[in-house]
């Protein structure tokens, strides 16, 4: 792959990558956060995957297209099957309104690049400049846990972290090893495990999956 | 070294024993133990014989290893724990503890070892915590059987491990200003004066916490009385010690000495403490409370003479620094004595009559003969007064002080005189604590119930407390025993000559002093023998003639008309009123019908401690303020716990953003 055309791949997957991540906030409907956060899975692996074709790793390459796959397809499955179990197609209203989300998003994405910065000025490289889009998906996920009410956005909120800080590994180093990353995967893979568990029963106790629900239990 | 390593093995195989379901085993645990004390106190007192070593262990201990070293100062401490630890031991023989509680203590005992012959930061730190929390087990081990216990646990686990943060940050401080953590290199450590201020001042506080010394006594009298009965003894009797140890360790050996105002602060903290102590001893009801108490007293005693030992060396005067030092370590094994023989007596009146209340006590005399004549002679050795072993001890104390005029300036001049004040003052209370003691709790008639039904301990228990007795007496009437393991532990850290000399006859060799315990004790005898030849000789020439005790024509003498404790004490707190500032109430309640008619007066009496009113009260109440102000910030919402998490995170980036 020459220089220039992985550069503008490189820019594309980031721009995807950091594009769905915003939208995640600005859709209510469920089902459309779910297929986002898929096509966001796809962004990471093609991200990865850039990389690997650009330095000729054949193992970076196919750890692309495991996560892709991991966080494509698999992931959205099961958000997808938690969903259908229940008859809750949208989201509650959330705490802060789309419109002010999406400034705060800006703001949000302003600080990133200015916290970024030293970062990228260590290595400035293609790759490394875009370490503060990997920063600004982190602190949107870390944002939709905090403001959105149903379970499944909690999920969809904390896999936008992981997705974040995938990419941000990525971004930054030439390779997470694979035994790393196959751990971080399948750390995630439980985690979506246990809260879909949680989610089933919460719908089982509450009759909804709306998190403030929860404030009962607190002593 | 083999000796110290057998007691430390000695120790845990005693622990794992008491951990073994079999019943024969169950006095196994104690034997062993008391074997383990037997070995340390003879590891330690080769080392004081110069019989000293030192070990590195690089793996037993994550970082820096477990560095051990055993010189005669060490070896001094180790070995009052390893002769406290027998008599404990032995007492504790049969007491019926709960399994996890005897497999604690050997852990104790260990941790006890371990400190005196740290020869590391780290190791010494591992120790103390070790220390700590084994201590602490022992503290709450009964908390299911009396609620006073958690309450008192939870105060010292507190004050111990604040105590452990101080000595920490000053421990590592100093180490990180030398080229490594083992003593050697601390004591080769250049440092400004400041930081050398700092340190101590720091270890100084975590040291008088765990002495027991005022401000830092409160967990001191409640957690003595929490404590199992055979574990007082080895709480008041070896692990106080460690305070006044690490306080020479660290200020006269690895800071070898500093200006004279930290000196100062000690002295002043031995003084206070020792008053302080004395008075409310004095003033107490509950037997280990009064026993507490009067551990904070004789640990100020300690650090009187440790005060001006420093307070010499810096000056310059070098045979009178050891000479105060050796009257301060005298006291500390003269203190374990008598302190183990007391709570071991104590503990024994309270597993015979279920209490420790003085005001409910009496008559003890008849029905525990045993243990009444052996508090009898703690109580004469804890009174400082002769023949008792407290007497030399503060006899060389006060000899130190009074010889310092002619050589230290106008500070020693004013200082001195003040501190033979405060040793004085406190002798004479601690008579009158003891003659309270004893003759409120064992002799007159039976106040309680209780009282009546007591029987005498199980004769390990008597055995126990007769070898703490006899270590008293040994220590009363030959001091010149432990002289030579004393010489050498103050060499170690003031290297001078030796401060007294002599065998029967202790003469001082930097002033002109002498004294011989056992003629004093020989003269008191035939002094008394005299006068009750005397008495007798004059009181048979008149006919005896049986006739009922004078009762002011009030009918017979009951118990109600007796002194109790709290009368006893009532003279002497109306002396120190403004010390102490007693709390009394009045409750009168008065029939319906007529306000001249009384149904029931209510009289509540009560001594607090003011330095606890002072000092704890006031910032316990804003913890417990800013605690129920905190909970609002914790809802029960999820949402708002991860906002925290949120606003916390994008907050320490907006200061990244704004600094880089």
């Amino acid at each position: 792959m020459t220089d220039p055309v992985y550069v503008q791949a490189l820019d594309l997957a980031c721009g995807a990558f950091l594009l769905t991540g915003v939208l995640v906030l600005w859709r209510r409907d469920l089902a459309a956060i779910i297929w986002l956060f898929g096509l966001q899975g796809v962004a990471l692996g093609a991200l990865i995957a850039v990389r690997g074709l650009h330095e000729a790793d054949v193992e970076l390459t196919v750890l692309g297209l495991g996560v892709g796959l991991l966080r494509a397809v698999l992931l959205p499955c099961l958000m997808r099957r938690a969903l259908a179990a229940g008859d809750e197609g949208r989201e509650a209203r959330p705490h802060v309104s789309v419109a002010a989300s999406l400034l705060v998003t800006a703001v949000l994405t302003m600080l990133a690049y200015a916290v970024s910065q030293p970062l990228v000025r260590l290595a400035p490289t293609p790759a490394t400049q875009a370490v503060p889009i990997a920063l600004t998906v982190l602190l949107v996920g870390f944002f939709v846990l905090v403001t959105r009410r149903r379970a499944l956005s909690q999920v969809v909120g904390f896999l936008l972290m992981d997705n974040a800080i995938t990419a941000a590994a990525f971004l930054t180093t030439t390779g997470v090893p694979l035994v790393v990353e196959l751990g971080v995967s399948l750390d995630v893979l439980l985690a979506v495990l246990a809260l879909q568990v949680l989610t089933t029963r919460m719908r089982a106790a509450f009759g909804g999956t709306d998190l403030d629900e929860l404030r009962e239990l607190h002593d | 070294m083999i000796l110290y390593a057998c007691a430390l093995g000695l120790c845990l195989t005693a622990a794992l024993v008491a951990l073994l379901p079999a019943r024969a085993v169950t006095v196994a645990a104690e034997v062993i133990t008391a074997l383990a004390g037997v070995v340390a106190a003879v590891a330690g007192a080769r080392a004081t014989l110069g019989h000293g070593w030192s070990a590195w262990l690089p793996d037993l201990l994550p970082l820096g290893g477990l560095r051990l070293a055993l010189d005669p100062l060490g070896g001094l401490f180790t070995a009052i724990t390893g002769a406290v630890t027998v008599c404990a031991a032995i007492h504790g023989i049969g007491s019926g503890a709960a399994r996890a509680t005897r497999a604690v203590i050997p852990l104790f005992v260990a941790a006890l070892l371990l400190v005196p012959a740290a020869d590391s930061v780290s190791t010494f730190l591992f120790g103390w915590e070790l220390m700590a929390m084994t201590s602490l087990l022992l503290v709450a081990a009964e908390h299911r059987d009396r609620p006073s216990v958690g309450k008192a646990a939870l105060w010292y686990a507190v004050m111990t491990h604040l105590g452990l943060v101080t000595i920490m940050c000053g421990l590592c401080y100093l180490a990180a200003g030398a080229t490594g953590d083992g003593f050697d290199q601390l004591r080769a450590a250049e440092l400004s004066p400041a930081a050398r201020d700092v340190i101590f001042l720091a270890t100084l506080a975590g040291f008088a916490a765990k002495a027991g010394i005022v401000p830092l006594h409160v967990w001191l009298p409640r957690a003595y009385p929490a404590a199992p009965g055979h574990v007082s003894p080895l709480m008041s009797g070896a692990m106080v010690n460690m305070g006044v140890y690490g306080v020479v360790r660290v200020g006269l050996d690895l800071l070898r000495g500093g200006p004279v105002w930290w000196w100062w602060i000690v002295l002043a903290l031995g003084a206070l403490s020792a008053l302080y102590g004395v008075l409310h001893a004095a003033m107490a009801t509950d037997l280990k409370r009064l026993l507490g108490y009067s551990s904070t007293e004789n640990m100020g005693l300690v650090l009187i003479g440790v005060g001006a030992a420093g307070f010499f060396a810096a000056d310059g005067a070098g045979p009178l620094a050891a000479l105060a030092l050796t009257a301060a370590l005298l006291h500390v094994v003269n203190h374990a004595a008598f302190k183990t023989l007391l709570f071991q007596a104590a503990g024994s009146v309270q597993r015979a009559t279920g209490t420790r209340d003085l005001d409910a006590l009496g008559g003890l005399r008849t029905r525990m003969p045993y243990t009444t004549a052996l508090f009898a002679v703690g109580a004469l050795c804890a009174s400082a007064l002769p023949p008792g072993n407290g007497f030399v001890s503060e006899w060389l104390l006060l000899q130190s002080l009074i010889h310092a005029l002619p050589a230290s300036g106008v500070a020693g001049a004013v200082t001195m005189p003040l501190a033979v004040g405060a040793i004085a003052l406190t002798a004479g209370l601690a008579v009158a604590t003891f003659v309270k003691a004893f003759g409120v709790g064992f002799l007159a008639r039976p106040r309680s119930p209780a009282a009546e039904r007591a029987a005498e301990s199980p004769r390990t228990a008597i055995c126990g407390t007769a070898l703490a007795a006899a270590a008293c007496l040994l220590l009363a009437l030959d001091p010149a025993l432990v002289l030579p393991a004393l010489t050498a532990a103050v060499t170690r850290v003031i290297p001078v000559g030796r401060p007294v000399t002599g065998e029967v006859t202790l003469r001082l060799s930097a002033i002109t002093g002498s004294i011989s315990p056992v003629l004093i004790a020989l003269a008191l005898a035939g002094a008394v023998a005299a006068v009750l030849s005397l008495v007798r000789a004059v009181a048979t020439r008149r006919v005896r003639r049986p006739a009922r005790l004078w009762d002011c024509g009030a009918g017979p003498v009951s118990a109600r008309m007796e002194y109790t404790a709290t009368s006893f004490a009532e003279p002497l707190q109306r002396v120190f009123v403004d010390a102490l500032q007693p709390e009394s109430a009045i409750d009168v309640t008065v029939v319906k019908e007529s306000a001249y008619l009384v149904q029931r007066v209510r009289f509540r009496a009560r001594v607090p401690d003011r330095v606890e009113r002072l000092l704890y009260e006031p910032v316990l109440a804003a913890a417990v303020r800013l605690g129920s102000q905190a909970r609002r910030l914790a809802d029960g919402s999820v949402h708002r716990y991860l906002s925290y998490g949120f606003y916390a995170l994008t907050g320490v980036l907006i200061v990244l953003a704004v600094i880089s």
